[in-house]
């Protein structure tokens, strides 16, 4: 509809230009005259064709044709009354005497550009060629008032995109679950689809702005859950360099933990991430603030606090699986004030290294208590690193190089359990970290390499299988045919080391992974 | 507790006095807007412009120190017709700097009062990775380019109506220069008019319109969509039978392609650009114009 009003615009404008012509006939603007015959002409058949496809809209474009036409008789009218001279009037004048004394060969202006033609034009510009003003592409005079908004802005109050994860999985482990660490990732020999988002955001109002993305997990028995990943508003305008989101959002802890799986460069979570975050990472709902610190390079300064309950809260109040955690049956441990929270504190700083290079530092802590006892307590710490070169003539986003390292500590301590069911207290002291090159070597496709190691205290006393210390090679090859599909293969050598209780295990796996994304333009965070 | 409020609150009345007496913190998206608002703004304003000449505009990278400009910027001027969707908004959600909000004075939208060519009747990205709005690459089109020289002053001056004047004999100048030196482009152009060139994205739409050009051969099958083998022997056969005599490239395409092209067509390889100082010795607005015109009628002659 947009289309056919503009078509029909321009075919006034070209009317209205032929007649003006007609006045002053000039011989060197025959051939405008006869580009312009050609444009009416071509779009006097666009009209047809879309009249004899859709008739019955044909009476309001009428409508519309003899409002335009009288906004153009006025205008017309306007234009013949002298008007005040501006301060560009004298430029308009005196630049087409400067260059040909007998009037320029090309105009200045053009109302096929732009929607009207400027503040007074003399007349004695128009027997131009070349015209310095162009009302077909340029809406209106700006100067004096604001500019006709044609375009510009957002059309939606809200933008809605759909991003579906599906993958194959082949594997040496007949129980892939327990090799894979997080919930996202193939945790099934044969095709799993174990991403499927649904992602929301807009303005609210003008001080808030609201984020959405709802996941769809499909188990082995092709039963579909429901997971609100994050659903939160955060402010837009705060003074001091201060902002606040407040829902159920990731916590701003490390670098991958807030990455939303479609933009990880594996298609698996690292192990660190799994074992000490958690399969899902950490998040929950709560509130945070940050502030950007008012130095001259990117340094932000975020603080989170969240509920930390449940699997999202997997080292904190996380009553777990049947509710057993690290071999112990935990305690239904209810909110007992402020210092039951998990605390998040981040602190990001970035480096650019001339135009081409960024590195982007961080380093994190989460704070919390845990289930495994009355009084047990976690913290986990985090450095992160990530660094990225483009070079100055990058085509389509390629090429690129991005390392990316994150290493994890955890300071779990585990109680005795409901009713000091468990025999011992124990304090676990895991770590582990991840270390990974992403390669962009040709535009729409990108290898990667990554280690992996994770580190598990010793336990004298439970045969919890995820408390094996493990290694973890990958590499990956991913053809992107456009910026809203891809496709990856990947291939994972897992050596997960003998504990007291488990003996030492190699296991081989290939994924393949396809992905497509549909609806608003999604923005990339760097 | 209360001296320590007492200082933050001094500090920022010094911050904002200071402020008050300073240059117009100019942030661009992109090096065309940069080099008129330069031309605009002259001596009372600094120029900060986010992406490269040579980079591609559609996939700049929203590095963490444009944060930092755009937290600081008492003006934010973007293209707004969806070029930037892919990296400016998360830029913005984390700089949040209330001055150059949408609908804020310091917030200028170039594409706005502009008539923007090839708006989608409908929208299906199996035609490519297409822009709801129209075909944002405008600035190459010196009589929008003068709008948008005209809605920057008008801000300018809006924001620092001290120097008011300055900004609109900026404009005047601005607009002088480029009328006369439409003639001078559209002579070096006139005797190619009608003639047909190739580019490798659909980028040339308004410098066609301007000039008497007709662009509608791209080694890009789709907007957004590498060449294919296939595609490009379509290009070949139309060209061929086109005479279409130049390839316009950017810096940032793959040259090679176009090469390959050329040497089957016969035609030239243009090293072309959307944005100044993308070419040696092409800063300006009108130098980078100049440049451009003298390129493609160097490669038609």
């Amino acid at each position: 509809m947009t289309f056919f009003k503009i078509n029909s615009a321009c075919a006034l404008v070209a009317c209205a230009s032929i007649a003006g012509a007609q006045d002053a006939p000039a011989p060197n603007q025959q051939t405008d005259l006869q580009l312009l015959r050609k444009q009416m002409i071509e779009m006097q058949a666009s009209i047809l064709q879309l009249q004899a496809q859709h008739a019955q809209e044909i009476d309001g474009l009428q409508a519309q044709v003899a409002a335009q036409k009288k906004a153009l008789d006025d205008f017309q009218k306007l234009a013949g009354t002298p008007v005040p001279p501006l301060p560009t009037d004298a430029a308009q004048s005196s630049s087409p005497a400067a260059p040909t004394a007998g009037g320029s060969l090309f105009p200045t202006t053009d109302t096929t550009v732009v929607a009207a033609s400027p503040p007074a034009s003399p007349p004695a510009n128009m027997p131009s060629a070349i015209p310095t003003a162009d009302t077909s592409v340029v809406a209106e005079p700006t100067l004096g008032g604001p500019p006709i908004t044609l375009t510009g802005g957002g059309k939606t109050y809200l933008n809605i995109s759909l991003d579906v994860l599906i993958n194959a999985a082949s594997s040496t482990a007949r129980d892939l679950e327990n090799i894979e660490v997080g919930d996202h990732d193939p945790l099934h020999r044969g095709f799993n689809a174990r991403n499927t988002e649904l992602v929301f955001d807009g303005a609210v109002d003008p001080y808030f702005e609201g984020f959405a993305n709802i996941v769809f997990k499909l188990d082995p028995q092709n039963e579909t859950s429901v997971e609100v990943e994050e659903a939160f508003a955060q402010t837009t305008s705060l003074p001091w360099n201060l902002q606040v989101k407040a829902g159920q959002f990731f916590s701003p802890f490390g670098r991958i933990n807030s990455m939303h799986p479609h933009t990880w460069d594996f298609i698996d979570a690292p192990l660190v991430h799994g074992r000490l975050l958690g399969p899902d990472g950490l998040r929950g709902v709560g509130a945070q603030a940050s502030w950007i610190v008012p130095v001259p390079w990117y340094s932000q300064l975020m603080l989170a606090l969240q509920n930390g309950e449940g699997s999202t809260g997997f080292s904190f109040r996380n009553r777990g699986d049947g509710d057993m955690f690290a071999g112990r049956e935990t305690i239904d441990r209810q909110l007992r004030g402020v210092q039951d929270f998990v605390f998040v504190p981040r602190l990001e700083n970035a480096f650019d290294f001339g135009s081409t290079k960024t590195l982007l530092t961080g380093i994190s802590a989460a704070f919390g208590p845990n289930d495994t006892g009355p009084t047990a307590h976690t913290q986990i710490y985090a450095v992160d690193a990530f660094y990225k070169w483009k070079p100055a003539n990058a085509g389509g986003g390629w090429p690129y190089v991005k390392w990316q390292s994150e290493a994890m500590y955890r300071h779990f301590e585990a109680g005795r359990g409901l009713d000091n069911s468990f025999a011992a207290r124990e304090t676990f002291k895991d770590w582990g970290a991840y270390s990974q090159l992403v390669w962009g070597f040709k535009t729409g496709w990108s290898a990667g390499v990554r280690g992996d190691y994770l580190h598990m205290g010793e336990s004298q006393i439970t045969d919890d299988p995820e408390r094996q210390s493990r290694w973890r090679l990958s590499a990956d090859l991913t053809w992107f045919p456009s910026e809203f599909s891809k496709l990856r293969l990947q291939y994972n050598h897992d050596i997960l080391e003998a504990t007291r209780f488990l003996s030492e295990r190699d296991v081989d796996s290939i994924f393949l992974q396809f992905e497509f994304a549909l609806g608003a333009h999604g923005a990339h965070k760097f | 507790m209360k001296i320590r409020s007492i200082t933050l609150v001094l500090a920022a009345a010094a911050a904002f006095l200071q402020s008050a007496h300073a240059k117009l913190n100019v942030v661009v998206t992109l090096p065309d807007y940069a080099a008129i608002a330069r031309e605009i703004g002259g001596d009372k304003v600094e120029v900060t412009s986010l992406a490269k000449p040579t980079e591609d505009p559609h996939f700049v990278d929203a590095r963490p120190s444009f944060v930092v400009k755009l937290r600081t910027a008492d003006v934010l001027i973007e293209g707004g017709a969806e070029l930037e969707v892919g990296w400016l908004p998360p830029l913005l959600q984390n700089a949040s700097n209330e001055k150059i909000e949408n609908g804020k004075p310091g917030r200028v939208v170039a594409s706005q009062g502009i008539r923007l060519l090839d708006v989608p009747a409908t929208l299906s990205r199996a035609a490519g990775d297409v822009h709801a709005s129209g075909n944002p690459h405008f600035m190459v089109d010196p009589i929008i380019a003068k709008a948008v020289a005209q809605h920057i002053a008008q801000a300018f001056a809006v924001l620092d109506p001290a120097n008011a004047s300055d900004y609109q004999a900026n404009y005047a100048k601005f607009e002088t220069t480029i009328n006369a030196k439409l003639q001078d482009w559209g002579r070096a152009l006139l005797p190619y008019k009608g003639q047909p060139l190739a580019a490798y994205h659909d980028s040339w739409v308004y410098f066609a319109h301007r000039f008497g050009f007709t662009i509608e051969t791209f080694l890009e099958p789709k907007p957004g969509i590498p060449p294919s083998p296939s595609h490009l022997a379509e290009v070949i056969g139309k060209m061929k039978t086109d005479h279409t005599k130049a390839i316009l490239v950017e810096p940032f395409q793959n040259r090679k392609i176009a090469e390959k092209v050329a040497s089957s067509t016969g035609a030239h390889v243009v090293d072309a650009a959307q944005f100044p100082g993308a070419l040696p010795n092409a800063d300006s607005y009108t130098a980078h114009m100049d440049a451009l015109v003298s390129r493609i009628a160097a490669a038609l002659k």
